[in-house]
């Protein structure tokens, strides 16, 4: 089974890795406006962290261990999505604009993208969803009906459906869960929804370019149509965060540079709480919850402040974690 | 054992507190007389000071350690010698950082620090050990910038004194003979811990804003000592240069006999030139026994005392060094070795005295700081309580003298009287702010108790109901004033402050307005909450993110992420907007708005009634905390003289 954990170890660094953009784009959209807009990124952001800690189940469960608080975990920004999915679609971090959202976040959620992947070596996979059927048929073939893992290091919350994540003990809890992810991300290959009746990423990102509800229309093709509320986005309402903000475009020891510092270091607070989580001690995760709070607001207060020699824009999180301890 | 006992360590650096501040005035609390600008940031009640959107982090910045102490009296700062020295301090990692609050906007003498975490690990994040801080508040508030701080805006510095408790040592720990040497030596995996503070940025210069400097020590715990202050010797200022204010107001140090050493705590009370913490005293500085008891206290018509030099024994020079090195790696404690037996006998009941030479006069020397009359110490362990209606809290106190506990003493405590009421004028264009200590049977506590064999005594303090006496702030402050019978007149007496909270019954099926004034009071108070979060006006908006409510305002006050951060509510309030969360009803009855806000007491002391001079040097304190009182200029040639 060992076969299989780098296989979870690059689904895990695959959910992350769109986890940064997308909130990028989330704090930048100034508190309590567009409001709408907010809320359909919000909810995408919380499924993916959802999926990985989904796969960091699987992995436990499997027997391994997720490897969360190492600088290698964290992406670069602006760069290819893990296993250059997406076709080795560029990711950074931007603020909100339906552009971003129509070029980058579609692209990646896209059902039907194939994936470009970084080593040849490595099997290659025609879509997320295939790299996940792929994890899936491993698992079916390999595993034994009772998984291994600890029991005790599956990580399950109140703040998410249980039937949605929920310990992953068996052989069948591993598949099911690879499902929701893949429909969460997708839909199903006849519908924008899952099998719960809820849109998928890719659906809910095409109603931000839309600007308009996605809704069941008995009339239209698949049932539904973007004809529903409109959907209010002002681009006036986004705080104009300089793409891509790295610590280095700022002065050290200036204000603003301690203030990206700070941000820095609670994302790598974050990563160690989430390692600790995902390794051994779940009740840990209650802890990274008010990390991620402390992220956010750290943010949007850098997104409001302006990017001192840089005329016209604000700063923006930069996620950068190098290995180097903060201090 | 305490913080300056050995093995002890030094840490130095800065810390991070984006404390909130519009919670400082207490009008802001008025929900009726609110206003937007109350959240901006400004000077002065009608805007929200200098950090409205504030989140109460505390955090530590760029901590090292910096020397270790053995107890064979060798000091080093020599990383090859020991692999503690120059590792990182740092905060949590993996949960929230800690929180610094105040108890009440008419208690703001007392930040304390909350679920502060500290940890020391290696650069590559090998753990050497890790505690939890118990909860403790500042004391020995004190001036100690020079410059009248006009780059940070606060002059003042004060002292945190706890232990960490729940350590964990790591591995590595074990490749440090000193680090060994303290988890040997201290008992119940408890650490003595203090932290001096202070150059602390209420201004956006220097890239410090909401930092300041901090001096660390870490020693080791023996059962039964006190947590929130440590069991030593204690000097008082009595001088008061240039018709300013004293310095080296107080600070701790230890005697040690069997070692013929005496250590004192100077980074506590050293006065320094500027923010960062340099050291620019143009004198020096030695450290005596007085053969003769010294009562002095300074006022402004006699700011100083001189000793002959006949009546001083001397202990050695205060070795310090002028700029910024020293301190930071010596945190401004310094130990005396090898002193003569005669002298340590001496020292067993007389006072030490901080002295130095007066220009032109070699026959007398003039005092700066001297230990408490006759060696005189009590202190209260829990000096910060929050107490619900039909509570009983404990408050244990300890008393010393020369440094030993003290049997047979009596100790008093007092409920200030009633301050009062400050009426609508110009200086107070907001709302009428209401009193505080009355009414005076809202607590009823043991105003006198006896210590025992080994120099403890407790009291106990107990909620009666009490019903918005301060209208719109929940509760009332009492302040009590404890002692010794005899009172050190260049100390005076210390506080114990109790914030009673209103009777409040949980209501099982809360609607909305019966929790709205609360909500409402919050959103106005915490604006990184209410324009971040959800706006806590709108019981829609609270619905919408419930689940997290429930998480917050469920978590125990131990806990980093509780809520509210003040941790300021009432179990029945606090459990009644969990009721409410867990079954929001968004409707508003009579009944919820009838009982709000109904005081049923009155002031019984007419506006115009003078302060108590402890009130009153307690409100002047307060402003200076607040850096709302104008700055001192600069002062240069502090104790030329």
């Amino acid at each position: 089974m060992e076969d299989l954990y780098p296989m979870l170890q690059n689904a895990i660094e695959l959910e992350h890795s769109t986890i940064p953009p997308y909130l990028t784009a989330l704090f930048s959209i100034r508190p309590g406006t567009s409001t709408e807009a907010r809320k359909i990124v919000h909810s995408i952001v919380i499924e993916e962290m959802m999926h990985m800690t989904i796969a960091a189940n699987i992995l436990n469960a499997i027997g391994g261990k997720p490897q969360i608080n190492n600088p290698r975990f964290v992406p670069v920004y602006p760069g290819p999505l893990p296993m250059g999915i997406a076709q080795g679609l560029i990711v950074g971090l931007e603020k909100y604009s339906l552009d971003v959202v129509k070029k980058v976040f579609m692209e990646i959620e896209e059902p039907e993208n194939p994936l470009v992947l970084k080593s040849v070596e490595a099997p290659t996979y025609a879509t997320i969803g295939q790299f996940y059927l792929a994890i899936q048929k491993k698992i079916e073939e390999i595993a034994p009906y009772d998984l291994p893992g600890n029991k005790a290091f599956q990580v399950t919350s109140s703040f998410f459906d249980s039937a949605l994540l929920f310990p992953i003990y068996t052989k069948t809890d591993a598949i099911n869960a690879i499902d929701i992810i893949v429909e969460q991300g997708e839909g199903t290959s006849i519908s924008p929804v899952d099998q719960d009746g809820e849109i998928a990423h890719y659906y809910r990102f095409e109603e931000l370019v839309r600007q308009r509800k996605l809704i069941q229309d008995d009339h239209a093709p698949h049932g539904y149509s973007f004809t529903g509320e409109p959907i209010v986005y002002n681009p006036a309402d986004v705080n104009p965060m300089y793409p891509n903000t790295k610590i280095n475009m700022l002065q050290p020891g200036t204000e603003e540079w301690y203030n990206l510092a700070h941000f820095n270091k609670s994302y790598f607070s974050l990563l160690s709480g989430l390692h600790k989580t995902f390794n051994g001690e779940p009740a840990e995760l209650n802890n990274t919850i008010g990390i991620m709070y402390d992220l956010k607001l750290i943010a949007e207060k850098l997104g409001a402040t302006p990017f001192p020699g840089r005329a016209g824009y604000t700063i923006g999180p930069s996620f950068e974690f190098n290995g180097q301890l903060p201090v | 054992m305490s913080y300056l006992h050995t093995p002890r360590l030094v840490f130095t650096g800065d810390f991070l507190s984006d404390v909130s501040t519009v919670n400082n005035d207490p009008a802001h609390y008025n929900n009726q007389t609110f206003i937007p600008d109350f959240q901006k940031p400004g000077q002065g009640s009608t805007n929200g000071w200098w950090n409205p959107e504030g989140g109460a982090i505390f955090d530590f910045r760029h901590c090292l350690v910096k020397q270790i102490s053995f107890p064979d009296g060798k000091n080093t700062a020599d990383p090859a010698a020991d692999i503690a020295i120059g590792q990182i301090v740092m905060g949590s990692e993996g949960r929230p950082t800690g929180k610094m609050v105040d108890i009440d906007p008419d208690a703001q003498m007392y930040s304390a620090l909350w679920c502060v975490q500290i940890t020391i690990c290696t650069a590559d994040n090998e753990l050497l050990f890790q505690g939890d801080l118990e909860t403790t508040s500042f004391r020995d508030i004190q001036m100690r910038q020079t410059d009248g701080a006009p780059n940070n805006g606060q002059a003042l510095g004060a002292t945190w004194t706890s232990v960490l408790k729940n350590i964990t040592w790591g591995a590595k720990a074990n490749q440090s003979r000193f680090l060994s040497l303290l988890r040997n030596t201290t008992q119940e995996n408890k650490l003595s811990v203090n932290m001096n503070a202070f150059g602390y940025y209420y201004a956006h210069n220097d890239g410090r804003f909401s930092m300041g400097r901090i001096l660390g020590s870490i020693g080791p715990y023996f059962s039964n000592e006190p947590i929130t202050f440590a069991p030593t010797r204690r000097m008082y200022g009595v001088y008061i240069p240039k018709g300013r204010t004293t310095y080296f107001s107080t600070c701790n140090f230890l005697v040690e006999q069997e070692a013929r050493r005496v250590t004192i705590d100077l980074g506590a009370c050293l006065p320094v030139v500027n923010s960062i913490g340099t050291i620019d005293l143009g004198v020096p500085l030695y450290l005596a026994i007085c053969k003769s008891s010294l009562s002095f206290a300074p006022d402004a018509k006699n700011p100083a005392c001189y000793v002959p030099l006949q009546e001083l024994v001397e202990i050695g020079e205060v070795k310090y060094v002028n700029g910024n090195d020293w301190i930071s790696i010596t945190g401004g404690v310094i130990s005396f070795d090898n002193i003569p037996y005669e002298r340590m006998k001496l020292l067993e009941d007389h006072q030490l005295v901080l002295v130095t030479p007066v220009q032109g006069q070699s026959d007398r020397f003039l005092v700066i700081a001297r230990e408490a009359v006759d060696g005189l110490v009590a202190r209260a362990e829990e000096f910060v309580l929050r107490i619900d209606c039909h509570e009983t809290k404990k408050v244990k106190f300890h008393a010393y003298q020369w440094g030993r506990p003290l049997s047979g003493a009596t100790i008093t405590t007092k409920m200030q009287p009633p301050t009062p009421d400050t009426p609508l004028g110009p200086q107070n264009p907001i709302s009428i702010i209401y009193g505080n200590n009355f009414p005076q049977d809202g607590l009823s506590y043991d105003s006198s108790v006896t210590t025992g064999s080994d120099g403890t005594a407790e009291i106990f303090i107990h909620g009666n109901p009490i019903h918005s006496p301060r209208h719109y702030i929940d509760g009332q402050i009492y302040m009590f004033d404890y002692s010794l019978n005899s009172v050190d007149p260049a100390f005076g007496t210390e506080n114990i402050i109790v914030h009673l909270r209103d009777e409040f019954e949980t209501i099982q099926n809360p609607v909305w307005g019966d929790i709205q004034p609360i909500m409402i009071q919050y959103g106005n108070l915490y604006p990184i909450m209410s324009r971040y979060i959800a706006t806590f006006a709108d019981p829609e908006a609270l619905i919408e993110k419930k689940n997290i409510f429930i998480f917050a305002f469920s978590r125990s006050i131990e806990d980093t992420m509780h809520m509210p951060v003040t941790r300021d509510l009432s179990e029945g309030k606090r459990q009644t907007i969990l009721n409410w969360f867990n079954n929001p009803v968004v409707r508003t009855d009579e009944k919820s708005v009838s009982h709000q806000l109904t005081s049923r007491h009155s002031n019984p002391t007419p506006s115009d009634t003078p302060l108590t001079d402890n009130q009153r040097k307690y409100k002047e304190a307060v402003k200076a905390k607040n850096g709302s009182l104008p700055a001192f200029p600069a002062i240069e040639n502090l104790f030329e003289n």
